[in-house]
């Protein structure tokens, strides 16, 4: 017996994925040539880009690494950095 | 407070679902969640966003928030009934959400949709519209444009896309407005409005496109949805309390070629279809002006 | 106090639901329920209901509206028939494997084609195997009554099952009839205090999933549990029947009425819903000329008394089912399948299909004499006679063999 419900219910906690599986390259953010204008952490579909104080960063476990952040980036500050798929 | 702020609030959804890369729908969906909180329940009917994981899987859940699924038919209906119980018991302040494709909403949904905006009932009702069943594997819906590859129209969609917001809001329910992920602002403050609303029912519509379905880079998600509203394509719009008003304003329309040439879904589009497009746009847009203007002669006169 | 009131079964109904303290009702017209819903709207507009009501745009929303309030805690009702039935399946089938304790009555009604508003089972036992509980009623105090047990019996903890309460459409929707109306304070002693779920709740307090996309092995428990409710329900409905003749001084035999059906019992005709006076009647003018004949009246389709059937009908030499509705495909009628599964095996017993009253047309007491002399002569002639596949009997009024 799996299950001590009677009926299809999720109490159990979060269903999540590690997606961060699926990168081939990895967000890298200079940290000099951001404005923190957010615009990155605004556009990232994952919401892998969070901001403490002046900083921003981006969560590895989940970045799908979709490029977005680097496209949209206004001064070029992210780049991906292609890595090993061995 | 500031838009980065409102946007640190914390995220709603689990951090890993199975949404493609790139995908507009994942980000509209944390957003507006992150902006509507934990006090309310949320509904995902079948589509992309159940079936990336939103709702769960077996005795977990993918949201912070109640979430269930309802039927494709009946998002709109289940949460009539919520907001009704919901009363009852005093948590009038706790929001009733739907987060529905265009499939849910304009095709299978769209009764239940009409019959919840006719009773007023105080939802909040988004849609996501990435013009087609995209999650079964690209069949073509009523908001599918003329012209665009669907697996079930794949010489393209011989009828022109349903123009869901203008009907919602002749049902002249209290809010409704179009969004764009490329136009986060806006979204938020748009979100916010639907929220405050205690007149009746919200309705926002958000173009997302899709990266798998209508072919394009997933890093280039982003700008294909600007390039959506500054082609006019997709205007960006509220209806307060039945005045119209183009929230961001495109002065100086991009070609609508740059964004049809964009896409693969739009390859085989002829040349007769793209001008009947163009037509389609620019009438939308005049007809929007106009909107404007007579909300404002109504209220003033 | 209860009163004494003349009333339709629809205004039965709405009364019962108007007891049962509702949160959330769902309104929505069909002949022949349509009177219920006006009648819960005036009690509701007229500050005799405190209720919400959702006047919604079709049946399927009328489903998905009580199941939206079910889920968030609220106590539900509506009513629909045939077509509406038919159109809120979808929703339907969820309210029972979502374990939502609805209420809803059914004026039983034929479905289309052809075109019809009359009565006839075919509807209600059409979706019976979507796992909600089934009442056939015999006439309007039983309405009224029925649906008052029904939402005890749905939120108890051992079922946790939604009801249907079917009555014939225009037989009993429409024909006025003596009905007692239990005192409210009565019914609130008799009924739970609201609806409190355990077991299922959208509640941002406790915020979970409801309903996520479940592997094959979870889903073979639910609903192994879901089966085992209806099984466990059986017991449940004995005991509220006994409370509720304690409480009120009326019993409805639960889920299986033996009508005179005693040791030398030779002939039992099985009745659902409305004929079962009819045959009543005809049974009693039987007996009175010296015939042993009996009737068996079937108040619980879902879960089926099988045990209860077998046990009152073995050993009598024939019995015939009298069908009003067909089953597509078995050339019978669907009750007298139901019965012959219960009689799996039993032996001497001849088992008749009979089919009569369809697109709503009378079922009179001088059918039933007929069925049940046919049913005596089958008795009669013994096994030698009683084909493993008995031919159907639709019996109508110019006699039997006015028929196929």
């Amino acid at each position: 017996m799996r299950s001590q419900y009677i009926v299809p219910i999720g109490p159990d906690g979060i269903y999540e994925i590690k997606t961060g599986t699926w990168r081939t390259a990895d967000p890298r953010i200079d940290e000099d040539a951001c404005i923190r204008c957010g615009i990155c952490l605004m556009h990232c579909p994952v919401g892998a880009v969070t901001r403490e104080g002046e900083r921003f960063t981006i969560n590895l476990d989940y970045c799908k690494g979709c490029g977005i952040c680097a496209h949209e980036c206004p001064k070029g500050a992210i780049t991906m950095e292609g890595r090993d798929t061995a | 407070m500031s838009i980065l702020n409102r946007l640190s609030a914390p995220d709603m959804i689990s951090p890993g679902i199975s949404a493609c890369v790139g995908c507009n729908v994942e980000l509209t969906l944390r957003t507006v969640m992150r902006i509507v909180g934990p006090n309310s329940v949320l509904a995902i009917p079948p589509g992309c966003m159940g079936g990336v994981g939103v709702v769960g899987w077996d005795k977990l859940s993918g949201a912070r928030v109640p979430v269930f699924f309802p039927l494709l038919t009946n998002t709109a209906s289940m949460l009539s009934g919520i907001r009704l119980a919901y009363d009852r018991q005093g948590k009038v302040n706790t929001h009733v959400v739907a987060f529905a494709g265009d499939g849910a909403s304009v095709d299978a949904g769209f009764q239940a949709l009409s019959g919840a905006a006719e009773r007023n009932d105080r939802i909040l009702y988004v849609c996501y519209d990435n013009e087609g069943y995209m999650n079964t594997g690209y069949q073509r819906s009523a908001a599918t444009p003329k012209g665009a590859w669907t697996s079930t129209t794949p010489h393209g969609k011989l009828q022109i896309k349903k123009d869901t917001p203008r009907i919602m809001a002749d049902h002249r329910i209290p809010y409704v407005a179009t969004c764009s992920p490329a136009y986060i602002p806006d979204l938020v403050t748009k979100v916010e409005k639907a929220m405050a609303n205690r007149d009746g029912f919200s309705y926002l519509h958000v173009l997302t496109p899709c990266v798998s379905g209508w072919g394009f880079p997933p890093e280039e998600s982003i700008e294909v949805c600007r390039s959506s509203v500054q082609t006019r394509y997709f205007p960006l719009y509220e209806v307060d309390h039945g005045r119209y008003r183009i929230t961001v304003d495109v002065p100086k329309p991009r070609p609508l070629s740059e964004y049809v040439g964009r896409l693969k879904k739009f390859s085989r589009t002829t040349e007769a279809e793209l001008a009947e497009m163009e037509l389609l746009v620019k009438q939308q847009w005049q007809e929007l002006r106009a909107l404007e203007r007579v909300g404002g002669e109504h209220i003033d006169g | 106090m209860s009163q004494v009131e003349v009333m339709n079964g629809n205004r039965a109904a709405g009364i019962a639901a108007c007891l049962a303290r509702p949160d959330v009702i769902a309104a929505y017209p069909i002949t022949p329920q349509s009177s219920v819903v006006e009648f819960i709207s005036r009690m509701i507009a007229e500050d005799k209901l405190d209720a919400k009501i959702c006047e919604v745009e079709s049946e399927h929303s009328a489903m998905s509206v009580l199941e939206g309030a079910s889920l968030a805690g609220g106590r539900t009702f509506s009513a629909t028939s045939s077509q509406g039935l038919a159109l809120m399946y979808e929703p339907y089938f969820r309210a029972s494997t979502l374990r939502l304790p609805i209420v809803m009555a059914i004026a039983n009604r034929e479905m289309i084609s052809p075109q019809t508003l009359w009565a006839s089972a075919q509807d209600s036992l059409s979706v019976r195997d979507a796992g909600w509980m089934q009442f056939y009623v015999e006439d309007n105090q039983e309405i009224l009554d029925t649906l008052l047990q029904a939402f005890r019996i749905a939120e108890d903890s051992r079922v946790l099952l939604p009801i249907n309460v079917c009555y014939d459409g225009f037989y009993l929707s429409h024909m006025s009839e003596r009905v007692v109306v239990p005192d409210p304070e009565e019914v609130d002693a008799f009924l739970p205090d609201g609806y409190h779920p355990q077991h299922i709740l959208l509640d941002p307090d406790r915020p979970m999933a409801v309903d996520p996309l479940t592997n094959g092995d979870l889903l073979t428990e639910y609903r192994a549990k879901h089966l085992a409710a209806q099984q466990a329900a059986l017991e449940v409905i004995e005991q509220v029947d006994a409370k509720f003749s304690a409480a009120f001084g009326r019993s409805w035999d639960g889920a299986v009425e033996a009508y005179r059906i005693d040791g030398d019992c030779e002939a039992v005709v099985v009745t659902l819903g409305s004929m079962t006076g009819a045959g009543r009647e005809a049974v009693d003018r039987m007996r009175e000329s010296g015939a042993s004949v009996g009737l068996l009246k079937l108040r619980v389709v879902r879960p089926f008394p099988a045990k209860e059937v077998r046990e009152l009908l073995r050993g009598i030499p024939a019995v015939g089912v009298v069908d009003r509705n067909v089953s597509f495909g078995w050339d019978t009628g669907i009750i007298y399948q139901e019965v012959s599964s219960a009689l799996y095996g039993v032996q001497g017993t001849a088992r008749v299909p009979m089919i009569a009253g369809l697109g709503g047309q009378d079922i009179t007491v001088e059918m039933f004499e007929d069925a049940l002399r046919t049913l005596l002569e089958r008795g009669r002639a013994g096994s030698a006679c009683s084909p493993e596949f008995p031919e159907t009997i639709w019996l109508s009024q110019d006699g039997e063999e006015e028929t196929r």
